[in-house]
């Protein structure tokens, strides 16, 4: 008789101690897809595996963002599994592929998941130039295919079945450069960008209308090729202009070695850069010589968004490594469709396809995520500084500390 | 545009010496083999990773990296030369047969790193190097530049001093000049080939620990730019002639300096390639060589 | 049959890449085959890519007019640089063909300020690094298949003329060639043109499959995925080339589960075939050459079948 009061007791105290400390523990914990959780109801109607396919350039010269990208997408399944977000014992399983940042491979990969593999969805392709090869033979197939790293003009209005979920350029220096203006008094900048890759070459152009929109006077405009790592020549006919600002069209790699060089060059004024810059890595790489650059970009990397803070968290423990835009924009590409297919209750191409473009409002690591009418993303940038070695909100008043 | 001349001229000389130290290798086994070795980027690459991995992840100090580096790639130019040259040359097999060999041992290089170390871009610790400019001068130069242009120079001197003045030098110009005579007069041909491409391994792992310290993020492709800029190097210097090689890096890098500050760095690559082109059509043997019979 | 190779994912668009690949074969192989070691192809590539997209897109002309025009402007600019540059030999040809393929490249990338600046307004046509975009896809697998059976007739009609003997001579020996009164230059400007032309070809039928054609698709690792369609398939006749093309395109889709080993394997089969295997996969007399040798025990006798391209290749002392 003791034993089982003892016992009932026991369990007694464990409900009351620890299932409400879960609960608790639960609630802090920021986790994707709680708001969308009362909306879209645990799906009935899915197959106990749900596939689909993840086409990245895992190997070649673009395979350093195609391998991030592969590490934020596990992670999200990683996440939905453990959570069930698919269902009760139903499992999100991703069908990887490598593009190997050739056109011609990235169609045979997306035929072989959209009709051999017979996939219910596709994240991907790196390249906005694989995308243009092998996302009309999604288009034709009617199925759904996400780009969570193409930013060239004209991605979506490859059909309907067309969706990106990365900011372009167009979409966040803008508003950076102006920012930017207002609080430093920018009069004159100048631009170096990669002459051979669209990403730096939207970027550059950008830049360019940008700064002639806000009577900002352009005092210098160099070129590189991808793949060099000496600009001194570059930047000594910039600095020799003496421009306020210097504006970076550029991804990761180059951008290190272009703010260290400047830096080396003896240059002080501002440095801006955009989505290509986007990475805690590439403070880490530069160090003080990045103190002051300007980041504008689609992901918050200082923000307190609970959601990216454990994005963050997660994703450097399972990885080791500081994850950048491409690895957060991948992160969240996964989720969306998952969440496309848990509010669809089908893995039919159509059906997931409208609850893709119904999303809104979705609370994202990259903040609130809609998709507009032509299945591009609606999120606000943000633009940052690099204080101390982390970026922080670019605001009027952080600036004027510096002062 | 004011253009600043005396930086211009330092940075001309900073990407002249870097070009220069990778063409040595590319140029020593091009003169004693009349050898193509495009895999020499790739070895190049392999060299900046173990400088890398022998300070992060052995913990040694800087300057033990320097020769366990050039230790390594050097081995890897002996096993480069067993496998894809030596069967080879023994058959007879046209040369271009070794430029191919190269290629594939150079792909194989690449992916292999590719597959040990990733691709993302990793670097030597920061503060490893002081990086910021020697203070007191009308320009600006980092002491890793100078160290660079430093070695480079000192590398061609004691190559050329090796190959001109010692036994073994003699040696090789006579495996060079025929492999057959030499033979005959006791040369170990095979023993020269090793030694030949172990220096010029050594070669280019010192270029690839130099250049990863200099340029800070290092990747399986950072051997791939500057590989066709290196052909170009050893061309413009007379195909296998080791001061041409220096002085080839020079002449490349200034004219890639002058063409941006000039105002044209959308075509600075277009005039590299197209100096190539058109020394071969009007002078093969390079700017300073003489018409080498053997060779053209 | 077709399930079988959906489950070695050869899909439709797997077998029409094979096919512009094995096109691109018998580009390189024409050259090879005349003893010249150009490594031209893929700028002429590119000159077929963009003339084609610019005749088919831009002035709505049907893909046959896109394809002659690719193919004859490729063909004409290769006469003046075949000119000069022919007369260069093995390491040196390849060297200068590497740097005309760089230059076709960054031009094209420059091509549209270029233009701008000497006509004084703004133009655009090749659109830089962005690339041409949403090119309706034109090239069907028939089209295909018809072009390298028409290519196969016309070579193996060549191979039987007067021209195809001139050019195995020219490979033999030049100097013996021209002693016999062949007019060297001519026939080999002729074979460099005719290459060209198929290298155009190849372009402009697969910017109709990719639907977007840029600079960095025409760079220096095409140039090695062409040359490696001739290792692999060997050079003794026209069909290792296309069979070197169809195994090395079709070999990665295959091995897809292996993906992280690709670039590995590659080149491996590069370097060891062009060690152990010097005559190609199609070259039946290489084959029984090294079935004798393993019986006998004996190796290391010159290879006639091996990629030859000049008279001097087979240096004396190095026999």
């Amino acid at each position: 008789m003791n034993k089982l009061f003892l016992r009932v007791l026991s369990a007694m105290l464990v409900l009351v101690l620890v299932v409400p400390g879960s609960l608790l523990a639960q609630d802090e914990m920021a986790q994707m897809g709680d708001d969308i959780v009362e909306a879209c109801p645990a799906p009935q109607n899915l197959p106990d595996t749900v596939t689909i396919g993840a086409l990245f350039t895992l190997s070649g010269g673009a395979s350093v963002f195609g391998q991030v990208q592969q590490l934020g997408v596990e992670l999200a399944v990683e996440e939905i599994n453990a959570a069930e977000y698919l269902g009760q014992g139903r499992v999100l399983e991703v069908i990887f592929e490598d593009s190997a940042s050739d056109n011609t491979q990235a169609i045979n990969a997306m035929v072989k998941l959209v009709e051999e593999d017979r996939v219910t969805a596709v994240l991907g392709p790196t390249l906005s130039r694989e995308a243009f090869s092998a996302d009309p033979v999604a288009q034709d197939a009617g199925t759904p295919v996400m780009g969570v790293s193409n930013t060239a003009t004209g991605i979506t209005d490859m059909g309907e079945f067309v969706f990106r979920n990365s900011l372009p350029e167009s979409a966040v220096i803008p508003g950076t450069v102006a920012q930017a203006a207002e609080i430093l008094g920018i009069n004159s900048a100048a631009i170096i960008y990669a002459n051979d890759d669209d990403f730096t070459v939207s970027g550059f152009d950008v830049f360019e209308q940008t700064f002639a929109d806000l009577g900002i006077e352009v005092v210098g405009v160099e070129t590189y090729a991808t793949g060099d790592v000496d600009f001194n020549t570059q930047l000594t006919n910039i600095i020799s202009a003496n421009p306020d600002l210097i504006a970076i069209s550029a991804l990761a790699v180059e951008a290190v070695q272009i703010i260290l060089q400047a830096q080396s060059l003896g240059y002080e004024g501002a440095l801006m850069g955009g989505n290509g810059l986007n990475s805690p890595a590439v403070l880490e790489q530069t160090g003080d010589a990045s103190e002051g650059l300007i980041v504008g970009a689609a992901w918050n990397v200082a923000a307190d968004n609970p959601l990216s803070v454990a994005f963050i968290d997660a994703y450097e423990a399972a990885n080791d490594l500081l994850p950048d835009q491409f690895a957060a924009q991948a992160y969240t590409g996964a989720w969306l469709m998952a969440t496309a297919i848990r509010c669809a209750d089908s893995v039919d191409g159509a059906a997931v396809r409208d609850a893709l473009a119904g999303i809104t409002d979705f609370d994202t690591p990259l903040g609130l995520f809609s998709f507009d009418e032509d299945r591009n993303p609606v999120h606000d940038p943000v633009a940052q500084v690099n204080r101390g070695g982390a970026f922080a909100v670019l605001t009027a008043e952080m600036m004027d500390d510096e002062g | 545009m004011d253009i600043n001349v005396p930086q211009q001229v330092v940075n001309a000389i900073g990407l002249g010496s870097v070009y220069s130290l990778f063409a040595l290798g590319y140029a020593l086994v091009f003169s004693v083999l009349g050898v193509l070795n495009l895999a020499h980027s790739a070895v190049f690459m392999w060299g900046a990773f173990i400088g890398l991995i022998t300070v992060t992840e052995l913990d040694q100090p800087l300057w033990v990296s320097l020769p366990v580096a050039m230790v390594v790639t050097g081995v890897f130019g002996i096993i480069l030369e067993r496998i894809a040259f030596a069967p080879l040359r023994r058959r007879g097999a046209p040369r271009i047969s070794q430029l191919i060999s190269s290629i594939g041992a150079s792909i194989f290089l690449v992916s292999l790193a590719q597959l040990v170390f990733g691709s993302q871009p990793q670097r030597f610790p920061i503060g490893l190097i002081p990086t910021d400019p020697i203070p007191g001068l009308p320009f600006r130069v980092t002491p890793i530049q100078v160290v660079i242009l430093v070695v480079a120079l000192l590398l061609m001197a004691l190559l050329q001093f090796l190959v001109m003045r010692t036994r073994l030098g003699q040696r090789m110009r006579a495996v060079a000049f025929n492999q057959r005579t030499a033979s005959l007069l006791g040369i170990n041909v095979s023993s020269i080939y090793l030694l030949t491409f172990f220096m010029a391994g050594a070669l280019a792992g010192a270029a690839g620990v130099l250049y990863g310290l200099a340029f800070s993020s290092i990747t399986p492709f950072i051997g791939e730019p500057i590989a066709l800029k290196g052909l170009t190097v050893i061309v413009l210097g007379g195909l296998g002639n080791i001061q041409g090689a220096l002085i080839g890096g020079f002449v490349v890098a200034g004219l890639e300096v002058f063409s941006i500050a000039a105002g044209g760095s959308n075509y600075r690559d277009a005039i590299v390639f197209s100096l190539l082109f058109l020394i071969l059509l009007v002078r093969p043997q390079g700017l300073i060589g003489q018409r080498d019979q053997s060779r053209a | 049959m077709m399930e079988l190779l959906s489950s070695l994912n050869i899909t439709e668009s797997v077998i029409q890449f094979m096919l512009i690949n094995a096109i691109l074969g018998l580009s390189i192989y024409l050259t090879l085959y005349t003893g010249m070691f150009s490594l031209a192809n893929a700028g002429f590539m590119a000159i077929g890519a963009y003339t084609g997209v610019i005749l088919t897109q831009r002035l709505d002309m049907p893909l046959l007019v896109g394809l002659v025009g690719g193919m004859a402007l490729a063909g004409l600019i290769a006469l003046p640089i075949g000119l000069p540059v022919l007369r260069l030999r093995e390491i040196y040809l390849a060297i200068a063909t590497i740097g005309f393929g760089e230059v076709v490249r960054i031009l094209i990338l420059n091509f549209d300020p270029l233009v701008s600046s000497i006509i004084g307004q703004d133009v655009l046509i090749t659109e830089g690094a962005l690339g041409i975009k949403r090119i309706p896809k034109l090239t069907e697998t028939w089209h295909l298949i018809l072009f390298v059976v028409l290519t196969s007739y016309f070579i193996i009609r060549l191979h039987r003329s007067r021209f195809g003997r001139a050019m195995a001579a020219i490979r033999q020996d030049e100097r013996v060639a021209a002693n016999m009164g062949i007019n060297v230059v001519y026939v080999k400007n002729a074979v460099f043109i005719l290459s060209a032309m198929l290298a155009g070809a190849a372009g402009v039928l697969s910017g109709h499959l990719t639907r977007i054609i840029s600079p960095d698709g025409f760079g220096f690792d095409l140039v090695v995925n062409i040359l490696a369609f001739a290792v692999l398939g060997g050079t003794s006749t026209f069909v290792g080339p296309i069979v070197g093309a169809v195994v090395l395109t079709g070999l990665p889709e295959v091995l897809r589960e292996f993906r992280q080993y690709r670039g590995v394997l590659n080149g491996l089969i590069l370097m060891l075939m062009i060690v152990y295997v010097p005559g190609g996969l199609i070259n039946p007399a290489g084959w029984s050459r090294l079935w004798r040798r393993l019986r006998q025990g004996r190796r290391d006798d010159p290879d006639p079948d091996a990629i030859r391209t000049t008279t001097e290749i087979r240096r004396p002392e190095e026999t």
